[in-house]
């Protein structure tokens, strides 16, 4: 069993019972998080000139929800896998993309020419539906007219929405989510939740209900019930990419998911990055602020002086490092995620081996092949990634239980999910790593994308105290977290060149 | 004994003859079957299969006059026998094949095995009845149950057992039924209670052997896929990638891959000598070669004809493959012993990996793969593919493309050309007919130089002539370009053309 090291994590429960400072160090903007918001951040301040930044890590490696392992066979990833080709307008992302030679160039139209290593390979996805594997998410084998015709209608509705655009001229649905139209009549839909939404226009086919929670699990780890409809259609309407050699829905992936993109960001930037440090203690004072923070490999405690403080932590953390700081809004999904080593897989009908492979009806969100983007033609063992949000009850519930689980009973279910599609999967199955996320997501619960309590806590505190997470967007993704860091850091150096 | 209990006992018996003797035939049936789809030639096979079953069923008849006391217990044990080595010869025989030295010993060692036992059968069944009927009652009854039993067997046999059991579960089937028949015999015969227990115990064994057989017949089964051979397999074996076979007839030996035909010694050197002459005729300082698949040594050979080559680099995923031509006498008679030359280097990796490696460059590069029949191949046919290829070639060097049938898989080698043509090269696509697996084309790619096909060529070509390469590029209308997408790692159009082309031909 892995997992997000919350041993350590739960030391900040405790924080009395930690050493007293035995070192101390001085650093002008102190980053606490190497996530991707916190790496982002050191990134975009090392290229505008601000270099003495420090980045302080609780676990042995960055990277956050981007963590990855490695085997015999293959790199896998633990947690985000991969990124939509972001809109155009996404200047910054682009930028990046094109320092990772993720993007090699432009055609004369101006649109990115993607590398097509990362580009995910076809075949991409299939769906187990009614005994068949068939091509794409969308639900299509054995599906009833009236069935498939809600789903045209939904996905006309999102075409809509996709192109459209709100009274201040933005547009509806927009990546990073903060470009978003301020028009009430887009926002509203925050206020109820993706279910009610779809009773309210009539959506009820069983199938395309299925798909839409899919996609809330996928990306939010929630459930129609507990996601907000502004939310549920942003997952839809928001992804706008083009390319000059792929499809407007393609995606870019790695054997090691996204953490590849972890140690691009981590090699676009020189300041250092110390792992295995808690903070546990956050004071401003006169000089900055003075922040205590635990060398979990050597037990002892660092005493930090840093102008400014960065703090790239999950809200939940955050409440504990700050005074009179209250994040009960922000709830967070927990997750099981596992890596499979297997000899290929018992194939049933339809389409073979994909990228995405999801099992309709089934609890989890379906398995992933992390081997997928490999060039050998003769591979005869592969590794998959299986991905499943515990969405059965509140999230503490659903979090305790999952942390007090046996392997033994995580392998049982993830057996008893594969053998619906691959019946006789077992003797493929050599090797099975377990990892929980306790706090797997930030959940766009309703009213919680444009309610007060996102927008308060990414306000910086006397011009000391920075924040950066994605969950400050409300949802987890990549391109939020990547906003949110080079935001702060904007925050920062501005500060700076005031002062 | 009452005389309806006699009664009943000769119709539980003559119930039984109808039985084995099904299950007789069908063993015989089985085993002929059996050998002429592994080792080909069926009228053969059939015919010395029954033969030495029949003698072996007379060796049988005459072993049972040396059975003497208990006929009854005699005639039960040899059920189960008859059930186990009957039963189990198809799923034996198939996961055997793989030692084909030795596999016809094993062929008919089983064959006369199952032969003796069955040819038991009736002549002890005849013996235990003889005082209970009389001897014309006794012939004409045993004899019509027998030629019953063998009819309904050659009837279910092709029509039921074969397409919907399949080999391997119709002898263990039956194998049960044998069995069924000692079980039922032990059951309903009150004087056979003092053994019953050693013998229930074997039965109950054998049955548990024979159906577990038939529950995991699929994985015994994919031993043994696609080994349908016209001719002798005269060397097979499985590496870790693939199941390398060869056959011999008297006037050619063929290869076979996973089942497809690789070549044909009778007519290899056409495609051999159109994959590599019109390019090499082009080159008249090749000096630096590099070939990828082809671990048959065979474009490696036509290479070596040309005295200005000092290095071949040869990559190709299997060892077994290397291996096997650079030590099977008759292969390396076919290759000109090629993979022992000092001049070629051999690197078993996959040729993916390998082209995104390599520093080096080459004059030419001869690309031959396994036509793109899946997903991870059809990677190979890309234009990140192709792109690689564009650094190791240097400046003025070509590099020829094996491309599948443009007759058979028209969509396909046009697929490929146009893929080429999209990284920026000039292509020369061309075809040729090679008996043994039809039209079947090439693509020469070249970046900014000429390329003539009046070039010296080595002596003694059977094929190549400066007029067969100007022949070769004549498309006529039936192979003509079609337009078609481009084949990219995230579209992978090639494999579905290719399953399109080939939809009509697979039965």
């Amino acid at each position: 069993m892995a997992g997000a090291n919350h041993q350590t994590g739960h030391l900040l429960r405790n924080p009395e019972k930690l050493p007293l400072p035995s070192r101390s160090l001085e650093t002008e903007v102190l980053i606490v998080g190497g996530g991707i918001a916190g790496l982002s951040a050191r990134r975009w301040l090392w290229q505008h000139g601000l270099r003495d930044v420090l980045l302080v890590e609780m676990d042995n490696q960055t990277g956050g929800n981007s963590v990855s392992g490695q085997n015999a066979i293959s790199a896998y990833p633990w947690g985000a896998h991969y990124l939509p080709i972001p809109d155009l307008r996404n200047r910054e992302l682009l930028d990046f993309l094109k320092e990772c030679h993720a993007i090699t160039g432009f055609d004369p139209a101006g649109l990115p020419i993607y590398n097509e290593y990362y580009l995910c390979h076809d075949p991409e996805e299939r769906l187990f539906i009614n005994g068949h594997w068939q091509a794409g998410l969308v639900p299509e084998v054995g599906v009833p007219e009236a069935d498939k015709q809600q789903i045209t209608r939904f996905f006309k509705l999102i075409e809509q929405l996709k192109h459209a655009r709100g009274s201040d001229g933005k547009d509806a649905f927009a990546i990073p989510l903060g470009n978003s139209s301020t028009d009430e009549n887009y926002r509203k839909w925050d206020a109820v939740s993706f279910e009610t939404y779809l009773n309210e226009q009539q959506f009820t086919s069983t199938y395309l209900r299925w798909f839409l929670e899919y996609g809330c699990k996928d990306d939010y780890g929630s459930t129609l019930e507990n996601t907000s409809a502004w939310a549920g259609l942003h997952y839809f309407a928001s992804r706008k990419g083009v390319a000059a050699n792929a499809e407007p829905n393609a995606v870019l992936t790695w054997p090691e998911g996204n953490n590849f993109l972890v140690r691009q960001l981590e090699q676009q930037a020189q300041s250092p990055v110390h792992s295995n440090r808690l903070v546990f203690s956050v004071q401003e004072n006169e000089r900055g602020v003075q922040v205590l923070c635990y060398d979990v490999l050597n037990k002892e405690t660092v005493s930090i002086q840093a102008r400014k403080v960065l703090l790239a932590t999950p809200q939940f953390i955050t409440q504990n490092l700050l005074k009179n700081r209250v994040s009960a809004d922000f709830q967070y999904s927990p997750w099981l995620v596992a890596n499979l080593t297997v000899s290929g897989l018992p194939q049933g009908r339809g389409l073979p081996l994909c990228w995405d492979n999801v099992i309709y009806g089934s609890p989890s969100v379906g398995y992933v092949t992390a081997t997928h983007q490999h060039l050998n033609i003769a591979e005869p063992q592969k590794v998959i990634t299986v991905y499943w949000p515990l969405v059965q009850g509140p999230p503490a519930t659903a979090r305790q239980k999952a942390y007090e689980t046996a392997y033994e009973t995580w392998v049982q279910q993830l057996l008893t999910e594969l053998e619906t599609a691959h019946p006789g999967v077992m003797p493929y199955i050599h090797a099975v790593d377990c990892w929980i996320w306790g706090h797997g997501m930030i959940v766009p619960a309703p009213g919680f994308i444009w309610g007060e309590s996102r927008r308060k806590a990414a306000q910086p505190i006397n011009g000391k105290l920075f924040f950066a997470h994605s969950d400050l967007s409300g949802i987890s993704i990549f391109e939020e977290a990547f906003y949110q860091g080079i935001r702060a850091a904007k925050e920062i150096l501005e500060q700076n060149d005031a002062a | 004994m009452s005389k309806a209990q006699n009664r009943h006992r000769h119709l539980l018996l003559l119930l039984s003859v109808f039985v084995i003797a099904t299950c007789g035939l069908i063993y015989e049936l089985v085993a002929g079957t059996l050998a002429s789809y592994l080792l080909g030639d069926s009228v053969t096979q059939f015919s010395t299969i029954i033969g030495v079953y029949l003698f072996s069923m007379g060796i049988g008849s005459w072993l049972s006059k040396y059975l003497d006391g208990n006929l009854l217990k005699w005639f039960i044990r040899i059920e189960i026998l008859v059930g186990i080595v009957g039963g189990c010869s198809a799923p034996l025989l198939f996961a055997l094949f793989e030692y084909a030295a030795s596999f016809r010993l094993i062929l008919y060692t089983l064959v006369s095995l199952t032969g003796i036992l069955v040819g038991l059968e009736i002549p002890l069944l005849m013996r235990i009845l003889e005082n209970q009927l009389s001897f014309k009652d006794l012939v004409s009854r045993v004899f019509t149950f027998d030629y019953i039993g063998a009819l309904l067997a050659s009837l279910i046999f092709p029509l039921v057992l074969v397409p919907y059991l399949g080999l391997i579960r119709t002898s263990l089937f039956f194998g049960l039924m044998n069995i069924g028949v000692a079980g039922f015999l032990l059951h309903q015969f009150p004087e056979t209670k003092p053994y019953r227990r050693s013998l229930l115990t074997a039965i109950l064994l054998s049955s548990v052997l024979l159906i577990g057989g038939f529950v995991y017949a699929e994985q015994i089964m994919t031993y043994t896929e696609n080994l349908t051979f016209q001719d002798k397999v005269i060397y097979s074996k499985s590496t870790s990638y693939q199941r390398i076979v060869l056959t011999a007839s008297n006037r050619e030996f063929r290869l076979f891959l996973n089942g497809n035909l690789q070549f044909s010694s009778a007519d290899e050197y056409r495609y051999h000598e159109a994959l590599v002459h019109p390019a090499m005729q082009a080159l008249p300082n090749a000096n630096r070669v590099l070939v990828l698949g082809g671990g048959d040594g065979l474009a490696v050979r036509e290479i070596l004809k040309y005295k200005t080559v000092q290095s071949v680099t040869l990559v190709d995923l299997d060892p077994g493959m290397t291996t096997l031509f650079r030590e099977n006498e008759l292969l390396l008679k076919l290759n000109h012993r090629s993979l022992l030359s000092p001049n070629v280097q051999i690197i078993n990796t996959d040729a993916y990996n390998f082209v995104r490696q390599d520093t080096s460059q080459y004059d030419l590069i001869v690309v031959d793969f396994p036509d793109p029949s899946n997903y991870s191949i059809g990677k190979l046919y890309s234009t990140s593919f192709y792109q690689e290829l564009n650094r190791l070639l240097k400046t003025g060097g070509l590099a020829v493309v094996q491309s599948t049938s443009p007759y058979i898989a028209r969509q396909s080698f046009w697929c490929i050309r146009n893929t080429i043509a999209a990284c920026g090269f000039q292509t020369i696509p061309y075809h040729a007919y090679i008996p043994s697996f039809g039209e079947w084309g090439y693509v020469m790619l070249l970046r900014n130089r000429h390329w003539r096909g009046d070039g010296p060529l080595p002596p003694g070509l059977r094929f190549i002539t400066s007029k067969t390469i100007h022949d070769m590029l004549n498309f006529p209308p039936d192979m003509a370009e079609v337009p078609t997408e481009i084949n990219k790692l995230n579209n992978q159009v090639l494999v579905h053309y290719f399953e399109d082309d080939w939809t009509p031909y697979a039965h």
